[in-house]
């Protein structure tokens, strides 16, 4: 028996939005746009990067920024085997959280390596910056291992 | 028998088209710091966090309380999210009132936002969908055609609308808070504005504003240490229907009209008109303050707008029940906190706390909200007095 015609029609739901960064993510974005990545001191003088606007125990605002360094250490990560079109790259990678160097929390970025066993816990990375920065996160492009 | 609950804390942002110096985040904690400050309080006063906001798909951040956690000092302790449209500011009160008559806990921060300059409300509102035709309509399309079967049913004089819009623009330029600030409006400048969705006219219209407001409600033993005056919750009463079923008055719906019995009834008001003394009414298309005295049961079905002809609804030609002496929705509307700004305003009415539009001795108030396809309402009465 044939199938029969299911009535269907090309649908396509979207929206545009703005936003506004305020003075906290506002200024990473900013300080990213100058090649620089910054956090901010918390209560218990932990560096939290990207920095946060309220303190996770205190709830006071924050505003002590810290620049921390462009490189660090893998402290876990996803290897991608076969990227997709929304991923930032079309070679295989990995998804890491990444202690930046003066940083006491990780950050969530992609590293580009040239095979799954060269990742590791530990591993040394070093930010690469994209040739034109416009104050996204995009502006570093990945990490890569150093 | 529930536990006596009262507002000791009441915190507002200036309502304003952009507020582009701050994020949400920063946005929401504005008005609950100015909550806090208003209690003498601090974060570690507070035992849970009740947040609501109109629908994810208007800032587009999906469960947006679970980032503002942080802002609102709620690490560690319940953050409960309650969504029911434009109403979701008075409901979201009431959900936090709830939480302190069970007794769950003593003493909550509750908050509502919109920060309609990062959204896109209008069309979040009015989704094409697959095999109809998109009327683009958003709230005023869809209210219009209400609003025209009101007049019809009413016979009321085409400038009710046009009266309503001037006298809560005079109201909101007595409070500093309010987004729009036309201390010289005039109708004929109501009725020259252009007609936005036929028979509302562009002044007849709410604004869109970003803003966030927040209550701190406490249980009576905390609410009698307050530094401030406490407004006692007197009643509280919700009631939904669905948008659309054969049969239902869109004009008078049933689920307002079934809210206000109840919340009156739990006050122990039999006429609404004669002992509140003021009323914060969810009205953001002029025409709804006539229609809203009707289902509220302030005027018979077909006499609201006389009570809005007669300025017994205005504050400033000394009527009988103002009707959104703070400007109401016509002069604010951060459309998720906009219930919520109803509800504070009625309590800070009765607090005695009302600045510039304080109605004289105000001693009961109502504060109302509706969501939705006018299916949604939430509504509180509080007081001066203890029940």
């Amino acid at each position: 028996m044939s199938q029969p015609e299911i009535l269907n029609q090309a649908f396509e739901l979207g929206f545009t939005y703005t936003r506004s960064t305020g003075p906290v993510v506002g200024r990473f974005l900013t300080e990213l746009k100058n090649r620089r990545i910054v956090g901010i001191k918390a209560s218990d003088s932990r560096v939290v990067v990207p920095p946060m606007e309220y303190d996770p125990d205190t709830a006071e605002e924050l505003s002590e920024f810290v620049e921390v360094g462009e490189q660090g250490e893998i402290v876990s990560f996803a290897w991608v085997k076969e990227p997709r079109e929304a991923h930032p790259m079309d070679v295989p990678f990995a998804w890491a959280m990444i202690k930046l160097d003066g940083a006491d929390v990780p950050m969530i970025h992609c590293v580009a390596a040239a095979s799954e066993g060269d990742v590791k816990t530990g591993a040394r990375v070093r930010a690469v910056w994209a040739d034109e920065t416009i104050g996204f996160i995009t502006d570093i492009r990945c990490f890569e291992l150093v | 028998m529930a536990n006596l609950a009262a507002v000791v804390g009441i915190g507002q942002t200036k309502y304003t088209t952009k507020r582009t110096d701050v994020s949400i985040a920063g946005l929401v904690r504005e008005a609950a710091v100015n909550a806090l400050k208003d209690a003498d309080l601090g974060w570690d006063d507070i035992d849970a966090v009740i947040i609501g906001k109109a629908p994810d798909m208007f800032e587009g951040v999906i469960m947006p309380e679970i980032y503002l956690t942080d802002a609102l000092g709620c690490n560690g302790k319940p953050m409960l999210r309650v969504h029911t449209a434009g109403s979701v500011g008075g409901s979201t009160a009431l959900v936090a009132a709830s939480h302190v008559q069970s007794g769950t806990f003593k003493r909550v921060l509750t908050v509502a936002f919109e920060k309609q300059s990062e959204s896109n409300a209008m069309w979040a509102l009015s989704n094409p969908q697959p095999f109809s035709t998109h009327l683009n309509a958003g709230a005023g399309g869809y209210f219009a055609p209400i609003i025209r079967e009101y007049m019809r049913r009413s016979n009321a004089p085409y400038d009710v609308g046009i009266k309503v819009a001037v006298k809560d623009r005079l109201h909101g330029a007595r409070n500093p808070l309010a987004h729009l600030q036309k201390p010289d409006i005039t109708m004929k400048e109501v009725e020259e504005s252009f007609m936005l969705w036929d028979p509302i006219r562009f002044l007849e219209s709410c604004p869109s504003s970003d803003g966030a407001c927040a209550m701190i409600i406490a249980n009576e033993e905390l609410a009698e240490q307050a530094p401030k005056s406490p407004a006692w919750i007197r009643g509280g009463a919700m009631r939904s229907e669905p948008t659309m079923f054969a049969g239902r008055d869109e004009v008078n719906p049933q689920a307002g009209r079934d809210c206000a019995a109840d919340v009156f009834q739990q006050a122990g008001i039999t006429d609404p008109r004669k002992e509140l003394d003021v009323a914060e009414v969810y009205v953001p298309f002029s025409w709804y303050e006539p229609m809203w005295l009707e289902n509220l049961g302030f005027a018979p079905v077909g006499e609201g707008w006389k009570l809005t002809m007669d300025g017994a609804t205005s504050l400033i030609d000394g009527g009988d029940i103002p009707w959104n002496p703070s400007g109401g929705v016509l002069s604010s509307n951060p459309i998720g906190a906009s219930g919520m700004i109803r509800f504070a305003e009625a309590a800070r009415q009765v607090r005695g706390d009302a600045g510039d539009h304080q109605v004289a001795g105000a001693k009961l108030a109502l504060g109302h909200a509706y969501g939705g396809g006018a299916q949604f309402f939430s509504m509180w009465v509080v007081g001066s007095e203890k029940p």
